[in-house]
C-alpha cells in the first residue's frame, strides 16, 4: 500500500471527520449493550406509560430513564444502545462476509479468465439484475425462523457483486504489469503470486467499497427491519426501532427521530471515511 | 493550420473535493429538513369537526351519504359473504325476516311477526308482510321487480344449502330438517321447509335448536329473488337485487361501491339519503385524516394515535361512540402439542398474564377478562368462580405442578399476525411468560396463513386470536371454539383442539334448552369450565371506537354488525365552522 496515503488521508478534514463519527458510533456499538441502564426488553409499563392517556413518558420526565419510554413501556435510552449494536452486528458480519466472497471470486476470475470467469460474470450479471429488497424479502419469508445470522448470511450473500467486479478488474489490470511476469517467468507459484504481488494492490479499492458497503448494509438492515423481516421481536435495531416508533409519529416524534438521527449519522459517517480512503489510497483518481 | 491545445486539466485539490462532499450531503440534509418543515407546515385539519349540522329536529330528506372501510369488500351476495364490511353493505340492499334491534334483540322485518312455534316444538311458521316487492331491476321481465312470497324463502334457503353454492354459512342452518341431504346433493327439494300459501313458510327442524331463529337474520337468510341468480349466476354479487332500503347502483372493485335510495321501498317515509358512497380499501391513517377533513361522514377503524386524538379533544367528544365489542381477545394453546397437553401449564400461563397492565397501554381500548364471554351475553358473571386472573403466584404453583419449577427448557412457538400491534401484543406476552420462566419464540405470519395453518391438527402451538359474535349468542363462542364437534383435521374452528366430553354434553344440552334461565345456568357453567381448563388464555375484550360528524343523525353502533347505516340523516345543509 502506498505510504503517502496516509498522509493524504490525515490531511482530509472531511474523511477525518468520517472517521472519528465512525469511531465514535463503533465505540458506543461496543460498549452499548454494557453501559445502557436497563434491559432493552424489560417493560415499565407502571411508570413509563401514562395512566391518562396511554402514551409513553416522554423524555427527561421519569427519573432513570433519560430518554423516556417506547410504545410499550421499554426504556428508549437501553434500546438506542441496543440497537445500536444489533445494527453494527449486522453491518460488520455481513459486510465481512461481502468482502469475502466479492475479492475471492474478483481475484480468481481475473487472474485465470477463461470459462470459469465468465460464468462468474454472467452469474454476476444476473445477481445485479434482480432487485436486492425483493429477494430479501422472498427468502425472509420462507426461513422458517428467521435470525440474525439468517439476516447476516442474506445480506452478504447479496451484495458482493460490485466488489467482485472491481477487483476482477483491477486484478487483470495488474497481472499485465511487469513485477508480475516477472514473477511468472521466475517460476513462482500462481498461489504466491496472487499472495504476495495481486492481493496486496487489490486490496485498496477493496477496502474503499467496504467502507461504503457498511452503511449500505446499515440501510438495508434497516429497511428489512422496517419491512418487519430484521430482527426478531423482544430485541431492538434502529430500523425496528423506526418502524415500532411509525404509528405515534404525531404523538412522540422522539420515537422516531433518535433512530433515524443515529441511521443518518453512521451512513453519512462511513460515506465519508469510505470517500477519503479512496482518495488517499487511489490518487489518480480524485477528481 | 494551428495546433489545438489540449484543454487545461481542472485540478481539483482532494479537499476540494471533501468539502463538496460535505456539501453535497449537507444539502441533501437540508432538502429533507426544509421538506419535512413544509409537510408539517401544510394547511392540518381542524382540531374539531369542519361541518355542523343545520340544527333541524325533524329528519330532512335528500344528500349523499359518504362512508368507507379499510380493506376490499369481498362479496354482496347475501348468501356468499361472511365478513362484517360486506355484511354492511348487504344490510343496506336486503331486508331480512328477522333483524336485530339496537338492544340486540330479534325483531320481524319482512316476517309480519316474530314466527310461532308449531305443536310438534320444532317447527317455525313464519308468515310475511304483504306487499313488499324487490327493487326494479332488468332481472324481472319488464324491469318492475314483483312481489316477495314465500317461495322466495323456501328458493333462498335452498340455494345457500346448495353444494354448488359453497356458503360459508351454510353451517349455520344444518338443523333444518333434510338440510343434510340437500348439502351432500342427493336432493333438490330441503323437506324441513315447506310453502303452506303465498305468504306463509314452514321451517322444521331436524331437532330443537334455541339458536335457530339467530341464523334467520343472519344475511345469509336474506331473501333473493330467484331471477337475480338465473340472469347472473357467477355474479350475483355485482348485481345484487333485494327489498332493502337502497339499490344497487356500480361497483368499481376494490374502489367504490355506489347506491341510490328504494323509491318504492315498503317502508313509508324510509329511507331519508338519496345516494350512497362507500370507499373500500382505505388506509387506517389516511381514513382518520379524511374524515377529520370533512370529507366522510363517519369513521372508524382508527389506529391508536388517531383514537388518543379524538378522545382527547373536547370538541369531538360529543359525536364519539365507546361501546363495549361482543369479541373477545387472547391468546389459543394447542392442547393436542405438549407442552400445552398439560393442563398446568395452561394454568400458569392463564395466571401469569398482567391484564391491567395490557389495558394501561391499550387506555380505553381494551377491557380486561378472564372467560370466554363477553359481557353482553348470558353465562357471563363477573365473579365467574375460575375466572382467569393475574396472580403470579398461582401461575408458579401451576409450573410447580406441571412439573416445571424452574420453567420451560425450551423457548414455545407463539404465532401472531403481523403489524405493530399484533407484536406489541406478543411482546407483552414475552415479557408476563418471562416471569415464570417460559421463553417465547414469536412467529408473525399472514392473516390469511394464519387462518388456513391454525385449522390444520398439529401445526400451531398457540397463537393470538379472537372472536367477533355472529349473533348474540353464548352458542355463537362456547360451540364454535371449543365444542369438540368443531375440531376437524383441516379447517377446525377448534384451533386449540380443546375436546372435553363434559363440556360437550353441557353444550349440547344448552343448545336444545327452551328454558332460558336454566339455559344461562348451563352456558355460566360451561364459560367456568373453559375458563379453569384454560384452552385459551382470554385476555380482553375490545371497545369499538367510532366518531360521526355532528351532523349525521339517527346512527348508532349496532351491537350485531357494528354499523348500520340503514335509516341515516343527513342534517342539511352543512355549515362550515373550521376553514
Amino acid at each position: 500500500m502506498d505510504p503517502r496515503a496516509w498522509k493524504r488521508f490525515r490531511k482530509n478534514k472531511g474523511a477525518l471527520f468520517g472517521g472519528v463519527l465512525v469511531a465514535v458510533v463503533t465505540f458506543a456499538a461496543f460498549v452499548g449493550p454494557w453501559v445502557a441502564p436497563h434491559d432493552p426488553a424489560l417493560q415499565f409499563t407502571d411508570t413509563l406509560i401514562r395512566g391518562d392517556t396511554g402514551l409513553p413518558a416522554a423524555a427527561f420526565t421519569v427519573t432513570g430513564h433519560p430518554l423516556g419510554g417506547d410504545a410499550i413501556g421499554r426504556d428508549e435510552l437501553s434500546r438506542l444502545l441496543h440497537g445500536g449494536a444489533v445494527s453494527m452486528k449486522v453491518a460488520f458480519f455481513a459486510t465481512s462476509l461481502a468482502v469475502f466472497v466479492g475479492l475471492l471470486v474478483g481475484v480468481v476470475t481475473g487472474y485465470f479468465r477463461g470459462k470459469f470467469d465468465f460464468l462468474a460474470m454472467r452469474f454476476v450479471d444476473v445477481l445485479l439484475s434482480i432487485p436486492f429488497l425483493i429477494v430479501a424479502t422472498a427468502v425472509q419469508m420462507i426461513i422458517d425462523s428467521p435470525s440474525l445470522w439468517s439476516l447476516y448470511l442474506l445480506l452478504g450473500l447479496l451484495s458482493w457483486t460490485t466488489l467482485a467486479r472491481v477487483t476482477r478488474a483491477k486484478t487483470m489490470q495488474v497481472s499485465e504489469l511487469d513485477f508480475v511476469q516477472a514473477a511468472r517467468a521466475l517460476g513462482a507459484s500462481h498461489g504466491r503470486i496472487l499472495a504476495k504481488h495481486i492481493l496486496p494492490n487489490v486490496l485498496g479499492p477493496a477496502i474503499v467499497i467496504a467502507t461504503t458497503m457498511v452503511s449500505t448494509m446499515i440501510i438495508a438492515e434497516s429497511a428489512l427491519s422496517f419491512l418487519g423481516l430484521g430482527v426478531r421481536p423482544p430485541a431492538a435495531s434502529w430500523g425496528s426501532m423506526l418502524k415500532e416508533g411509525q404509528e405515534f409519529l404525531a404523538h412522540a416524534p422522539r420515537l422516531v427521530i433518535y433512530p433515524g438521527l443515529l441511521i443518518m449519522m453512521t451512513v453519512f459517517g462511513f460515506n465519508l471515511l469510505g470517500e477519503g480512503l479512496r482518495d488517499a489510497l487511489d490518487p489518480k483518481d480524485s477528481r | 493550420m494551428t495546433v489545438r491545445q489540449p484543454p487545461p486539466v481542472r485540478r481539483t485539490p482532494r479537499n476540494v473535493a471533501f468539502t463538496r462532499a460535505l456539501w453535497r450531503h449537507a444539502t441533501v440534509g437540508v432538502a429533507a429538513f426544509v421538506f419535512g418543515l413544509w409537510v408539517t407546515g401544510c394547511p392540518k385539519p381542524p382540531d374539531g369537526p369542519r361541518y355542523e349540522g343545520a340544527g333541524a329536529d325533524k329528519p330532512t330528506y335528500g344528500g349523499t351519504f359518504r362512508f368507507y372501510v379499510t380493506a376490499n369488500v369481498r362479496s354482496l351476495d347475501p348468501q356468499i359473504a361472511f365478513d362484517t364490511l360486506s355484511g354492511t353493505g348487504i344490510h343496506l340492499m336486503f331486508d331480512g325476516l328477522l333483524d336485530y334491534t339496537n338492544e340486540a334483540k330479534l325483531t320481524p322485518v319482512l316476517a309480519a311477526s316474530m314466527p310461532e312455534v308449531l305443536e310438534d316444538g320444532h317447527t317455525y311458521r313464519f308468515r310475511l308482510r304483504k306487499g313488499v316487492h324487490f327493487h326494479d331491476s332488468p332481472v324481472f321481465p319488464g324491469g318492475k321487480g314483483r312481489e316477495l312470497t314465500a317461495d322466495d324463502v323456501k328458493w333462498t334457503l335452498e340455494r345457500l344449502l346448495d353444494p354448488k353454492t359453497q356458503s360459508p354459512g351454510a353451517f349455520f342452518f344444518t338443523a333444518i330438517d333434510g338440510a343434510g341431504d340437500r348439502q351432500q346433493g342427493k336432493t333438490k327439494d330441503v323437506r324441513g321447509i315447506k310453502v303452506v300459501d303465498r305468504y306463509t313458510v314452514d321451517i322444521t327442524l331436524a331437532e330443537l335448536d334455541q339458536t335457530f331463529l339467530n341464523s334467520m337474520a343472519m344475511t345469509f337468510a336474506y331473501p333473493l329473488p330467484h331471477e337475480n341468480y338465473e340472469a347472473h349466476p357467477t355474479d350475483v354479487s355485482f348485481h345484487p337485487v333485494g327489498t332493502g332500503p337502497y339499490v344497487f347502483d356500480h361497483w368499481e372493485r376494490g374502489v367504490r361501491i355506489t347506491l341510490n335510495k328504494n323509491k318504492h321501498y315498503w317502508q313509508p317515509g324510509l329511507p331519508y339519503i338519496d345516494r350512497m358512497v362507500f370507499d373500500e380499501n382505505l388506509t387506517p391513517d389516511v381514513a382518520a385524516m379524511r374524515f377529520r377533513n370533512g370529507d366522510y361522514d363517519h369513521g372508524h377503524h382508527f389506529r391508536q394515535p388517531d383514537y388518543i386524538f379524538f378522545s382527547q379533544s373536547d370538541k369531538w367528544r360529543p359525536y364519539m361512540f365507546s361501546e363495549p365489542d361482543v369479541t373477545i381477545w387472547g391468546y389459543f394453546m394447542n392442547c393436542e402439542m405438549p407442552p400445552f397437553d398439560n393442563v398446568h401449564i395452561r394454568r400458569a400461563i392463564a395466571a401469569a398474564i398482567d391484564r391491567e397492565r395490557w389495558a394501561r397501554i391499550y387506555k380505553g381500548r381494551y377491557m380486561p377478562t378472564g372467560q370466554i364471554l363477553p359481557p353482553q351475553l348470558m353465562g357471563y358473571d363477573a365473579k365467574l368462580p375460575h375466572a382467569q386472573k393475574f396472580d403470579l403466584d398461582l401461575a408458579k404453583e401451576e409450573m410447580r405442578l406441571a412439573g416445571f419449577p424452574n420453567g420451560l427448557p425450551d423457548p414455545i412457538t407463539v404465532w401472531t399476525q403481523e403489524g405493530e400491534s399484533a407484536k406489541a401484543q406478543a411482546e407483552l406476552l414475552q415479557a408476563d411468560l418471562r416471569k415464570i420462566g417460559i421463553p417465547v419464540d414469536i412467529k408473525p405470519v399472514s392473516f390469511a396463513t394464519y387462518l388456513t395453518e391454525s385449522g390444520k391438527r398439529g401445526r400451531v402451538p398457540m397463537a393470538l386470536s379472537g372472536w367477533n359474535l355472529d349473533f348474540p349468542d353464548p352458542a355463537d363462542f362456547l360451540d364454535v371454539l371449543l365444542n369438540s364437534s368443531a375440531i376437524h383435521d383441516v379447517a377446525s374452528e377448534n384451533r386449540s383442539f380443546y375436546s372435553n366430553p363434559e363440556l360437550d354434553r353441557i353444550l349440547n344440552a344448552a343448545r336444545v334448552e327452551p328454558d332460558e334461565a336454566k339455559r344461562t345456568a348451563l352456558y355460566r357453567e360451561a364459560n367456568d369450565i373453559t375458563a379453569h381448563d384454560a384452552p385459551w388464555v382470554f385476555i380482553y375484550n375490545p371497545i369499538e371506537f367510532q366518531v360521526r360528524q355532528p351532523y349525521l343523525r339517527n346512527y348508532t353502533v349496532h351491537p350485531v354488525y357494528k354499523y348500520n347505516y340503514r335509516f341515516v340523516w343527513l342534517d342539511l345543509p352543512r355549515r362550515r365552522l373550521a376553514p
